[in-house]
Order: structure tokens, then sequence, then C-alpha cells
């Protein structure tokens, strides 16, 4: 009751901003441009012609292959915009529960600090994932009820994309604390997103290091940091209803997740406001 | 069982630069209005935040109503108004007190009965679904005082609750704080305002540099021993001559004579001699000093004896 009622004014704070509301609005253009874009023609079953904002499609032998695409590239399109936007709409979230007069409203309350953080960061993660699943489902009902075949994975895409943001969110929490500034998290946060795909690359900046350590050291960055490119590669697999090849960019980011957000709650303990 | 105490409570920043709070021990008896005063960076909001946990103590310890105040479940039995207290501008007056309420662990049943209520002592019941970014800081304070109040707390702290208030709502709310204290709530209250706390607090305790100064009652503070105003019918002049006979000292100002007796018994033998002469006596009171009057000889004495 008491960790819902924080969750409910995070929610409400979100409204207020506007921030949900642009993102809801974002969401639904997004959906509408699917429904006006793709022109998809099935004829008894096999596809007549496809085409996406006016310009032909390949033809394809089979319309599985031509919606798991097409889905799969509209799921990176998905994730890539919806965790930009995610981030951004929520960077304020953590700073503006610390400030002076507004803390001191939660701490006063029977309820324990740990409760007050994970209930704005759940907040947090409650919001996105709404927008989120309406942007998925929506698209899904488009595309589904055009091609008349009912791709469930394609629902995946939303838990996977909730799930990154939740990971690269719990980093932002933490930097938030640290920091009291929405911009500051939210630039480093943006930093970790970009970099970590490079590092994907690792390989090829091996040959470059003078010493096997630095090797060593690129290797515990890279496992220590949150992939949301690979992430976004679990989901287009998902999306395809392919056999996930690893689930390590999974576990080890959720594990990263685990670490900031225990750090951001030792350290939200031990604050003094 | 104290409302408040606390064991050499003590709060530094800056790694010990500025001390805030030193070894600071406190009682603070139940059903009471407590008021703590002192000259601003005195440690008062230091001490009600370090009481409330939004800071953490650097040694020492303390207790409310007999928990921890680690213990952050006695939360439940504390009502707080804080002095800058940040409510969400985007909810109205009832929207703010169900979601506190709520975070009080108050069922939404009783919190539909209970807002309007506490809406109207406070006078804010016209206001009830305007939002919060419309009021004034006067009524801000109100809704803060409505806040404090909607768990039914057992121990209220209020950070200067009268500050931005205008007399008539200042009077209202003192009504209001003395009710409270006859129901057996106890009120803790940090102000500058020692007209105030004069009018209102049982208690008083004055806090300089971190460190209690004194602590007592009002009427403690205020009473000054063995000396006496008479008020007496005009023209009776006899006054003087008695006593110059008996040897006490006597000033007089605005009808009001102002005498210094040894003791209760020489200030009888002085109201025989008056009523032998024919006196009459309209009203004899103890003299009394004003709280600041109080309050800013014990911090002169303080500076004083750290030059």
């Amino acid at each position: 009751m008491k960790f819902l009622s924080i969750i409910q004014l995070t929610f409400r704070e979100s409204f207020a901003k506007k921030t949900f509301m642009a993102f809801f609005g974002i969401s639904t253009l997004i959906c509408l441009l699917f429904i006006f874009a793709l022109n998809l023609d099935i004829v008894d079953g096999l596809q007549s012609s496809v085409s996406i904002f006016g310009k032909d499609v390949p033809k394809l032998v089979n319309i599985n292959e031509i919606l798991w695409g097409i889905e799969a590239a509209v799921s990176v399109f998905l994730f890539t915009g919806g965790i930009f936007m995610s981030l951004f709409a929520t960077s304020s979230l953590i700073p503006s529960l610390l400030q002076p007069g507004f803390i001191d409203l939660f701490i006063s309350k029977p309820i324990s600090r740990f409760e007050i953080l994970s209930g704005r960061y759940v907040g947090a993660v409650s919001i996105v994932a709404f927008n989120i699943f309406y942007m998925v489902i929506f698209t899904w009902i488009i595309l589904s009820a055009k091609t008349g075949i009912w791709n469930w994975g394609f629902l995946l895409a939303g838990v996977m994309i909730v799930l990154t943001f939740a990971i690269l969110y719990s980093l932002m929490t933490l930097l938030g604390l640290i920091s009291r500034s929405g911009p500051f998290s939210l630039m480093l946060t943006y930093l970790i997103l970009f970099f970590s795909p490079l590092l994907l690359q690792r390989d090829k900046i091996y040959a470059l290091l003078s010493s096997k350590y630095y090797g060593y050291l690129l290797d515990g960055i890279y496992y220590f940091l949150p992939k949301p490119s690979e992430l976004g590669n679990i989901m287009q697999q998902l999306v395809r209803g392919i056999a996930v090849s690893s689930w390590m960019p999974l576990w080890t980011s959720l594990l990263f997740a685990g670490i900031m957000l225990a750090m951001s709650g030792y350290i939200f303990q031990k604050k003094n406001f | 069982m104290y409302a408040v105490e606390t064991f050499e409570l003590t709060k530094y920043y800056s790694n010990g630069k500025v001390k805030a709070l030193q070894e600071f021990n406190l009682q603070v008896e139940q059903g009471k209005i407590f008021s703590l005063l002192g000259p601003n960076g005195a440690g008062k909001t230091t001490l009600i935040k370090l009481l409330i946990g939004i800071l953490h103590p650097t040694k020492g310890r303390a207790q409310l109503l007999g928990r921890p105040i680690t213990d952050y479940t006695i939360h439940s039995r504390i009502g707080y108004l804080a002095e800058n207290h940040r409510f969400p501008e985007f909810l109205t007056a009832a929207q703010l007190m169900y979601y506190y309420g709520k975070m009080s662990g108050l069922e939404k049943t009783i919190l539909k009965d209970k807002i309007p209520q506490l809406l109207k002592t406070v006078n804010l019941e016209d206001w009830i679904n305007v939002k919060v970014h419309k009021y004034s800081k006067g009524m801000m304070q109100r809704l803060g005082l409505a806040h404090a109040l909607l768990n039914d707390p057992d121990l209220i702290f209020m950070d200067e609750p009268t500050d931005g208030i205008d007399p008539v709502g200042r009077r209202e709310i003192r009504t209001l704080l003395k009710s409270l204290r006859d129901s057996g709530k106890t009120i803790f209250i940090n102000s500058h305002l020692l007209s105030e706390v004069e009018r209102m607090s049982d208690e008083v305790a004055i806090l300089k540099d971190g460190k209690l100064l004194q602590k007592g009652s009002v009427e403690d503070f205020t009473s000054i021993k063995e000396q006496y105003q008479l008020r007496l019918q005009d023209n009776q002049t006899s006054i003087n001559e008695i006593c110059i006979k008996m040897n006490i000292p006597l000033s007089a100002q605005n009808g009001l004579y102002t005498i210094a007796v040894k003791d209760t018994v020489q200030l009888n033998r002085l109201i025989d001699e008056l009523r032998k002469s024919d006196t009459i006596i309209q009203a004899i009171m103890p003299r009394k000093i004003s709280l600041e009057d109080f309050f800013i000889e014990v911090i002169e004495e303080k500076e004083e004896a750290e030059n």
C-alpha cells in the first residue's frame, strides 16, 4: 500500500511534467505511422504486394518471413527510440526526489529509505513499461491484423525494451543520487549506451594495445558494463523466433543493474538530506 | 517514558569543522508543548532532522516515544511540519493528503472522511480541489499543518509552524495546538517567534552553537523571583511611606508599583500594612519579563562567557 503510493506519486509527477503525455503522444504517432506506411496485400494467404512508406519491398516466398523481418526491423526501431525517449523522460525523477523539503516528507513517513528509492525506481520503470507496451501491442495488432499472422514473439520485444531500460535506469539512479543532476546522469548513461557497442569490437582494439593487461582491462569493462546493443540482438532473435545464441549479455547486464541498485540503496541509506 | 529523549546526540558537518549539535541531552515529557529556541544556526533544525531520520547522527543516540530513532516504523505515530517543505505543486490539497496519507499507512476509507475534516480545521475547506501551486505561503503552511496531523500522531514536530501566517491565523493555530496538547499529544516546536512560543509553550529550551543553554518552564523563565507588581486604587500613596518604613525597594511606572521583597512573609506583612492604612489593593502579581528578554539575556551571557 505505502510502496504503491510512491509509485502512483511518481506517475503523477511524470504526468505533471508532461513527459508522460509527450511519450504517449510520440508512441501513438509512431503506431499511426505504421498503420498508414505499411501496405500489405495478402491474397489467399500469399503475399501479393508489400510496401513501406510507398516503396515496394522485394517479394519473398514466405509471408511469415516478411512479417518477421518487418517486426524485427520495427522492434529495433522501437528499442532504439524507446530507450532513448524513456531515459530522457525519466532522467529528472531521482534528482527531483532528493530536493530539500520534498525528500523530508517521504522520510518522515513510516517507510524505509529502501522502499522510498525502490518505489521511485519501480515507478519510473512502470511509466516506461506502460508506454513501451502500449507502443509494442499497438504495433503488433496493426501488423498482425494486416497480415493475419499473430506472432506472439513480437510481444517479447516489449519485455526486452523494458528490461534494457531498467538496466540502464539503475545506472541513472546511482548517478542521479550522487550528482543530484538529471542532465548529468542522462549524459553519462547515454555515453554508456553509445560506448558499449564499441566494446563488441574490442578484438580489433587489442592489436593497438601495448600491453596484454590493457586487453584484460577492456574485457573487464566489457563484461561489467550493460550491453544494450547485444540485448537488442537477443530481442531480434526472440521476435524472429530464432534460438537465442547467448544469454550472457542479459545476465551480465542484469548483474550490473543489481550492483548499481545495491550501491544506490546503500548510498541513499547513508545520505544526509 | 519521554516523548523525546536524546543521549549525547552529536552532529558534525564538513568532517567536524561545523559542529551543528554537540553531545546534546534532552528529555521532553509527553503531553506538553515544548519549544526549542535559538539564534540562526544554533542547531534547532538539525536536531529535528536527526530525530526524524532525515540526518544521521555523528554520534550519540535518541528515542522517540521510547523507540530508537533508527526505527522508521515509529513515524506512524509522528507528524512533521518541515520548515521549508516542498509539496508536489501539481497536486490538489485533497490529492496531496491522500498520497501522503497512504504513505502513512492509512486506509482509503479513513482518508475519505479525514481529509476534508482536517482541511476544514486549518480553514482550507474551500481550497480542497485547488492545485497547491496556487496557494499563498500561509496557506501552504496551513496545509503542512493538516498534513502533519493526518495520521493522528502522538508526537508532532513543527519547524516554524506559524511562519508566513497572519495574526488571526496564528491565533487559530495556537488554539489548535493547545487543544492537541490537551488531548494528550506532545508538540515539539522550533520557532523564532518568541511571543508565540511564550503564549503556547509549557516548556522551553534554549540552544546555541549546538549546545543546550537552558531548559525549563516558561513560567520559570519569565517570572522574577521575589518581585511583585501591585495595582492600587487611585490617589493612594501611603505605599511609599510603608515601603520606606519596611525597607522594601519600590518603583512605580504607569500606575503599577514594583516591589522587591525578601520573601512571601514580608510580602504578606506589606499587604497587612497597606490594608491597615485603608489602601485598596486591586491586584498583586509576580513580576515577569518577556521570554524575548530572557532569551536575549541568556544568549548575551553565553557570548560574554565565550569572550
